[in-house]
């Protein structure tokens, strides 16, 4: 065998052996990283083990069983993956061509909608996603009123329906500004006619099976909200101004909905004591923004993470989600938080553990703990912080390929080409 | 009334403030109300780490010693006059100060002139706000001069101004006079419209057409500036018409006379090398390409022309023509040669370009020193102020910041800012600050409301001024339906990038 076969079939090996997820019964040692399981204290040159996808072991002292394959990461730093609280991911890939958008449909009742029917799941902004840890993603809808479900994927797959992990989550509605100091407001009425619809068709359905009534016609965008209005699905509510945010609570109260989850801008900083004595989980969208008033300290969004913390409120550190293509940039928000007031661990879990929380996959993600999925990504170092390096990842148990990451792809390219041009 | 008291209020703690000495000093949100901070005779960072931006490198343990408005000693255990003013900064970081080559952040009026494809005539100088509250920002993130810039929608935009921060000063004393004089142009989807309309049809819809509208006006200003040198002069002149003074072509004509440099909005490898040999075929050089999302295919050949690349570290895919951009971009382009540099382009991003340069670091590990000079030293070069600014270095202007911790750091805040030797932003005063203003707003707000029961119990009937009262007790800090902004605080490039601000 010449030695060009020779290192093409080692190179076709290695490649295959990187990919291929891993066989059901092999397990996975990765051995001599720092382990920061966010959940507990970090484990220096700990050992994570991982079979069928799934961490089975996390510790110093974990011996790997025979047969298993032993990936040496001295020198870096495992941390579980990043799971983006609220983003558009998957639904937009350039901004400025309609043709790839697909965030907000057409009219203002739109309950029937599925994120995640519409998730790309070849979309370029994912490796590039992942190639920054952002392993899952709250893909959320947007547009109009009551705008529809969303659901939470795991960014590496062949179609989105192997890669969603839980959806619906929940319905998404947004509160109508105006109808702070409206109490005619349009909006606000429609969405009161649309729930009171949903609950008379719920209330009409249910006769029918109790076999009360005859059944009533189908209605997709009402029968959407029956898990809604029977307190099996949270609220999405989406308010950004601070009176707006007040009101919104009210009427979620007032109308009985008592699973919510408030989607926000920094401005919910002042309305921390009610959020934490009312139990309202909180994503806040936005740590990189200007004070929604010209004379509000320059810090004021930055600070809104340590005041929802030293408040006592359950929160989760999001972008704005508009700019999928920049969800990477995710952690640096949580660390310009910490900056600013918010203690470094709970920064590290505003964008892992919190957010797996909110969502309703606590068991699933946000941690290195065993029995959780195997999505996690070894660093060079603190992962909120910029000049760190991430070297490789792994999404439930299988090694991604982060040359998928068209950037990592055109720097090698361009790296060699340049250097040749240069007659280096 | 209402007016009067609240006047007379704000007089009154506007003379408290003025009373502080300058080691009390605390900014105002209005610069007008805010007495500029002193230039300190001399002041001495003690035991610093000192990111000098230039040879000297990294200094651990460093003093650094200004006096009147300049770095007049860099070492250690440095003598300082009796009557300095000497700031312990141990533990501390010490850099200069942040230079942002691309911004719209003090630009009073529209961003863009978008009526015709060249406004080479028209000048951001004469539209400049220095009481803008981003410069206010921006210092509190570092920054001590940017350039500001029109917009991308025409080919030849107008002409630039670089200034440093020196909020609240008259608008002409915050322009660096010794900045060569400088010009935007836009290649690519913004002058071609690709994403708007104009109400006139305007040429050009391809590439190709703005690279020719170019060429056609750089040859109407060479023979512009032919007949102006070729217009016979003093006793030959009379009884002759002179050549039409054209200021458009004027200005164009600077560029080819080598008097104005051209920074040029610009996104694809093809539009920039089409522009560079129009340059060469009038004998000039591009200063700097901005933006220039894919410089790293075209890297030698700017090393070869000598243009600049002024670039964002990681925004991508938010135009069809950004989809090849990528955050290895400044690594890619420092290796082979061109002058690097990293801009915002955003009164929000300028505020934490440190971060922007620790991402050099992260995408093709760029030396943390040379990730800092991205930010410095390098974009200061390209605007033709290096001599002046962008490094800690004796005889320069004192513009430098003091960090926290590592400057570029996601955990490092600014302590300070300085500009010429002048403090003008301060942690501690910020805070201060704060406290007056809350103070301040109390006083009104009781005010206010004394005059609305007063105007109550005189005629009686409610209108909507007495309402706002109320709603503002409610919620004090946030009355919601203002957010005090000034339209020019807004301003930004709206052809250049699709996203809302």
């Amino acid at each position: 065998m010449n030695t060009k076969i020779q290192a093409t079939l080692a190179a076709t090996l290695l490649a295959s052996t990187l990919l291929a997820a891993p066989a059901s019964a092999e397990v996975l040692a990765l051995t001599g990283a720092t382990v920061h399981p966010v959940s507990s204290d970090p484990i220096p040159d700990g050992t994570v083990l991982i079979e069928d996808g799934r961490i089975t072991a996390v510790g110093s002292d974990i011996v790997a069983p025979p047969g298993a394959r032993i990936i040496d990461l001295d020198g870096l730093h495992l941390y579980p993956g990043f799971v983006h609280p609220a983003s558009q991911l998957g639904l937009r890939e350039i901004n400025s061509v309609a043709g790839t958008i697909d965030t907000a449909e057409m009219g203002s009742v739109n309950a029937a909608l599925r994120a995640e029917v519409a998730f790309n799941h070849d979309s370029m902004l994912l490796p590039a996603s992942v190639a920054g840890g952002i392993l899952s993603a709250h893909v959320v809808p947007g547009g109009g009123l009551i705008q529809g479900s969303s659901a939470v994927l795991e960014l590496d797959g062949w179609s989105w329906e192997e890669m969603v992990l839980k959806a619906p989550v929940g319905m998404h509605m947004e509160f109508p500004p105006a109808a702070v100091d409206d109490e005619n407001n349009e909006d606000l009425a429609r969405i009161e006619q649309v729930l009171d619809q949903a609950r008379h068709h719920l209330r009409a359905s249910e006769a029918a099976r109790a076999g009360t009534a005859p059944a009533p016609m189908r209605n997709d965008q009402l029968e959407a909200l029956a898990p809604l209005l029977r307190g099996e699905q949270p609220l999405f509510i989406r308010a950004n101004r601070y009176d707006v945010i007040e009101k919104a609570l009210d009427w979620a109260q007032d109308q009985g909905f008592e699973d919510l989850v408030l989607m926000t801008s920094p401005d919910v900083q002042y309305l921390a004591e009610r959020l934490a004595r009312d139990g309202i989980p909180v994503i806040l969208q936005n740590v990189y923004a200007l004070p929604s008033r010209r004379w509000e300290p320059y810090d004021m969004a930055f600070v809104a993470a340590a005041r929802l913390a030293e408040a006592g409120v359950q929160f989760a550190i999001s972008d704005d989600g508009n700019d999928a293509a920049n969800a990477r940039n995710l952690p640096f928000q949580a660390g310009t938080a910490a900056a600013h007031g918010l203690d470094k661990l709970s920064a590290l879990r505003s964008v892992t553990l919190w957010p797996a929380q909110i969502l309703g996959l606590g068991d699933e993600l946000g941690s290195i703990e065993v029995g959780k999925r195997a999505s996690l990504f070894a660093a060079s170092g603190d992962p909120l912080e910029p000049m760190t390096r991430i070297e490789r990842v792994w999404i439930a148990g299988a090694e991604y390929d982060l040359m998928r990451d068209p950037g990592r792809r055109a720097y090698e390219r361009y790296r060699e080409r340049n250097r040749q041009a240069q007659g280096r | 009334m209402i007016r009067q008291a609240i006047l007379s209020a704000a007089v009154a703690l506007f003379g408290l403030w003025s009373g502080l000495s300058h080691a009390q000093w605390t900014p105002d949100i209005e610069a007008w109300n805010s007495p500029q901070p002193e230039q300190v005779d001399a002041v001495v960072f003690r035991n610093a780490t000192v990111w000098t931006a230039d040879e000297a490198g990294v200094l651990e343990n460093t003093d650094l010693l200004v006096r009147n408005g300049r770095i007049e000693a860099i070492g250690s255990e440095l003598r300082a006059p009796r009557d300095a003013m000497e700031i312990d900064a141990t533990g501390m970081h010490l850099t200069p100060g942040i230079i942002d080559a691309h911004s719209h952040s003090a630009i009073l009026g529209g961003v863009n002139e978008a009526s015709r494809i060249s406004t080479a005539d028209v000048r951001i100088r004469d539209v400049i706000d220095p009481e803008s509250i981003n410069i206010y920002r921006q210092l509190a993130g570092g920054v001590t001069a940017i350039n500001l810039l029109h917009g991308s929608a025409n080919a030849i935009g107008g002409q630039m101004a670089v200034i440093k921060m020196r909020w609240g000063a008259e608008p002409d004393e915050l322009v660096i006079d010794t900045a060569p004089p400088g010009i935007k142009f836009a290649l690519g989807e913004n002058p071609k419209q690709s994403n708007w309309s104009n109400d006139t049809p305007r040429y050009p819809r391809t590439r190709q057409g703005v690279a020719q509208i170019i060429r056609e006006k750089f040859q109407q200003a060479a023979d512009y500036q032919r007949a102006m040198d070729d217009a016979p002069r003093g006793r030959a002149a009379r009884d002759r018409v002179p050549p039409r003074p054209d200021h458009e072509l004027e200005a164009i004509a600077e560029i080819i006379n080598g008097e104005r440099d051209v920074h040029s909005h610009a996104y694809r490898a093809d539009e920039m090398l089409a522009l560079m040999r129009i340059a060469e075929d009038f004998d000039f050089t591009i200063r700097t390409f901005q933006h220039v999302l894919e410089g790293y295919k075209i890297a030698p050949q700017m090393a070869e022309h000598g243009v600049g690349g002024s670039t964002f570290i990681d925004w991508w895919a938010f135009k069809y023509e950004a989809r090849d951009a990528i955050a290895f971009n400044p690594a890619l382009m420092n290796e082979s040669g061109v002058l690097t540099g990293l801009h915002s382009d955003d009164s929000e991003l300028a505020r934490r370009m440190n971060l922007e340069a620790a991402k050099a670091v992260r995408y093709g590990g760029v030396d943390e020193h040379e990730a800092l000079m991205m930010i410095t030293a390098n974009p200061a070069r390209q605007l033709g102020i290096g001599d002046r600014t962008g490094r800690l270095a004796e005889g320069l202007d004192a513009d430098l910041v003091l960090w926290n911790g590592h400057p570029l750091s996601v955990y490092s805040r600014v302590e300070q800012t300085w500009v010429d030797g002048r403090r003008y932003f301060d942690r501690e005063a910020d805070q201060r600050m704060r406290e007056a203003l809350a103070a301040e707003r109390e006083q009104l707000m009781a005010l206010v409301l004394a005059e609305g029961e007063a105007s109550d119990s005189d005629e009686g009937a409610s209108t909507d001024a007495d309402d706002a009262p109320e709603l503002l007790a409610q919620h004090p800090a946030h009355a919601s339906y203002l957010t005090g902004y000034r339209p020019s605080e807004l301003a930004y490039d709206e052809f250049c990038h699709a996203h809302e601000h």
